[in-house]
């Protein structure tokens, strides 16, 4: 829509950047329209924003769960498919089981941990997006979308807290 | 005297201490820009000794393959293996490896849940010390393996020869273990790249660029991936602490779960596991201190992060002691014949002058480390901890070969030596590792970037009674 613009400020302190979040906010550009750029994680709600829902715990809960399922098939189902008899011990003793199911488990929850992640952050993605270079030499990039009927408004709200390279995002390859 | 004047030395004094921790607490002065470029120049620069140290390194790893090579054509036999005997120097550097990988998690995964900063410049060195050790580790059952073409036996697979994994055998959860562990220490150096794999994708052109735009995977550095990225790792660290126990404890029961005399001990697996950690921690405080030196990164591996290394080396150190005199004890005591007769090769014996260096090399840096100047004195360090990894390599053969050359038959006694087949394939790994680590450290930025700076933001500096000290915030 022609009447969306899209904008890109840089700040050089994180006060700054969370004080213009603060007054974007007060002169109604919602929450989902804001996104920071920054080269270091900072403190939950430092910039003034909610944090999202995270499906991860459960993704990895998932993923235990079937890692062990499967350490328990290997473990417990398998010895009954092709018989070994060994040193007078069952054919499903508890101590084997019971490392191989836990280490089963754990590899799952490390493959589903890291698959998971990088489906939440929706990775890898490397075509164009709004991005600036600057932001991992220090700056906090702010990008926002807003009605262009807002723009002056924006503007000033930008500049009265030091924002520099005020403009439209370059999307880079990334 | 006016006020003034009074408050001048104070003054003085104060600013002196500020100077004193901005420097301490890791470049709080320098703009992010100058600690990104400190950390990539010496990734561009590769003199003349880089190459003749790769030259080197790679003759050793060519050799090696050779002398595979030669293994796997004419067979087990050119090795010094034979009855009784049948777990020689390939197993002892087995287990030296798997026990040096032992030191990636310890700091990372360890340190980073107790927040402990100091860890910050050296978590990806000792991560990546735990892949590459791990990786050389995990030659060895193949190798051992001998046909080694037969390697794939080993997977669950339905087949029409009727075989399947014994899962009842300690060998097969070892194999699942360290698999799960590589799988594990390898993700989580990846994981905690990409912001550092983002900042040397804006900083560089080339093939550097295209490798890093690759592995930053489209990195923005948006709140949201942060907080996704932060809470990845935090489930990494957890979980790769059972795991970082379990590898070594089934690496130990590989050997305590026969009835083989000074194997077939319950201490051996929190024995092994502290024995790995020790090793594990020396050995990558040597890496530290020679990594420093060739790549100038002295601004971030200072002497306060030696020094906090070597009193954990310190701790491992007299923990090791511990468990070795409380399993010594036991069988010492119980005066078992067979037994008492591998004490005697050992105290003694034939094999006294392997167990006066693992005893020697392992005890006197913990003495040597009490002393902090020789913690914080990078030369003095290494050649401490160097020491100590020769101990545990001494250690590892004492307990994988010297005690299957004695064992409940005594027509069945025999003794070993190595051939040259095997030396070279244990220089190969060791020749390896360095190899994968050198260039790793040319590749892959060596101080952690992004660690540094979120530290930096955690740190303020306040006024108790005279002093100015720094605290640090409570952040996540």
């Amino acid at each position: 829509m022609n009447n969306i613009v899209s904008l890109m400020a840089l700040f050089y302190e994180s006060t700054d950047t969370a004080e213009a979040i603060d007054e974007l906010h007060n002169i109604g550009i919602p929450d989902d329209n804001v996104v920071v750029l920054t080269g270091v994680p900072y403190p939950k709600g430092a910039l003034g924003r909610q944090l999202e829902w995270l499906a991860l715990p459960y993704i990895v809960l998932a993923g235990a769960l079937t890692g062990m399922l499967f350490g328990l098939f290997l473990a417990v189902i398998t010895p009954h498919l092709y018989r070994l008899d060994i040193g007078g011990h069952p054919q499903v003793g508890f101590p084997p089981a019971a490392v191989i199911i836990f280490v089963f488990t754990m590899m799952a929850i490390i493959v589903s941990t890291f698959l998971g992640v990088l489906w939440e952050m929706n990775f890898p993605r490397y075509g164009p997006a709004p991005y600036h270079k600057l932001v991992t030499d220090g700056y906090l990039a702010l990008l926002l979308e807003y009605p262009a009927t807002m723009d002056v408004q924006v503007h000033q709200t930008l500049e009265s807290h030091n924002a520099l390279h005020i403009g439209e995002p370059e999307r880079m390859a990334l | 005297m006016s006020e003034a004047t009074t408050n001048q030395p104070q003054q003085e004094a104060h600013s002196d201490q500020i100077s004193e921790y901005d420097e301490r607490l890791l470049l709080a002065e320098r703009k992010d820009w100058e600690i990104n470029q400190a950390v990539l120049q010496p990734m561009f620069k590769t003199g003349p000794g880089f190459w003749v140290l790769v030259a080197i390194l790679s003759s050793v790893v060519i050799w090696g393959l050779y002398a595979w090579g030669y293994l796997i054509n004419w067979g087990m036999g050119t090795t010094g293996k034979n009855r009784p005997v049948y777990w020689a120097l390939f197993i002892t550097t087995f287990v030296f490896w798997v026990g040096i990988s032992h030191a990636g998690t310890m700091i990372s995964a360890v340190l980073r849940l107790l927040k402990a900063d100091w860890r910050r410049p050296i978590t990806r060195g000792a991560e990546a010390m735990t892949a590459f050790a791990l990786m050389m580790a995990g030659l060895y059952p193949l190798i051992h393996l001998g046909r080694v073409w037969k390697f794939y036996w080993m997977i669950p697979y339905p087949n029409n020869r009727y075989m399947w994994p014994n899962f009842q055998s300690p060998l097969m959860w070892d194999l699942v273990a360290i698999f799960t562990y590589l799988i594990g220490s390898t993700l989580y150096l990846y994981l905690a790249l990409i912001p550092d794999m983002a900042m040397a994708r804006d900083h560089t052109s080339g093939w550097r660029f295209k490798l890093y735009r690759g592995f930053a995977l489209g990195w923005r550095g948006t709140e949201a991936e942060w907080h996704k990225l932060h809470r990845a790792l935090g489930i990494f660290s957890i979980a790769i602490i059972p795991i970082f126990l379990s590898v070594h404890s089934i690496v130990s029961w590989d050997f305590a779960v026969t009835i083989q005399p000074r194997w077939h001990s319950t201490i051996f697996a929190p024995y092994f596991v502290i024995g790995a950690v020790y090793s594990g921690l020396a050995a990558l405080a040597s890496i530290l201190v020679i990594v420093r030196r060739s790549m100038r990164l002295q601004e971030f591996l200072r002497a306060e992060h030696f020094d906090s290394l070597g009193k954990l080396v310190l701790v491992a150190g007299m923990a090791w002691v511990y468990f070795w005199f409380a399993g010594f004890i036991v069988e010492w005591y119980g005066n078992e014949p067979v037994v008492r007769e591998l004490i005697r090769e050992e105290v003694s014996g034939r094999m006294a002058p392997l167990f006066y260096l693992q005893m020697g090399a392992n005890t006197i840096p913990i003495a040597l480390l009490v002393f902090k100047r020789i913690r914080t004195s990078p030369g003095l360090l290494l050649a401490t901890t160097l020491l100590i990894n020769i101990g545990m390599f001494t250690e590892r053969a004492l307990i994988v070969i010297g005690s299957l050359q004695r064992n409940d038959l005594p027509f069945n006694w025999g003794n070993y030596s190595p051939t040259w087949v095997e030396i070279s394939i244990v220089a190969m790994t060791f020749a390896g590792f360095a190899l994968l680590y050198t260039i790793f450290s040319r590749i892959i930025p060596f101080v952690p970037v992004w660690e540094i700076k979120e530290g930096r933001l955690r740190y303020t500096m306040r006024r108790i009674g005279r002093l100015l000290v720094p605290t640090a915030a409570e952040i996540e």
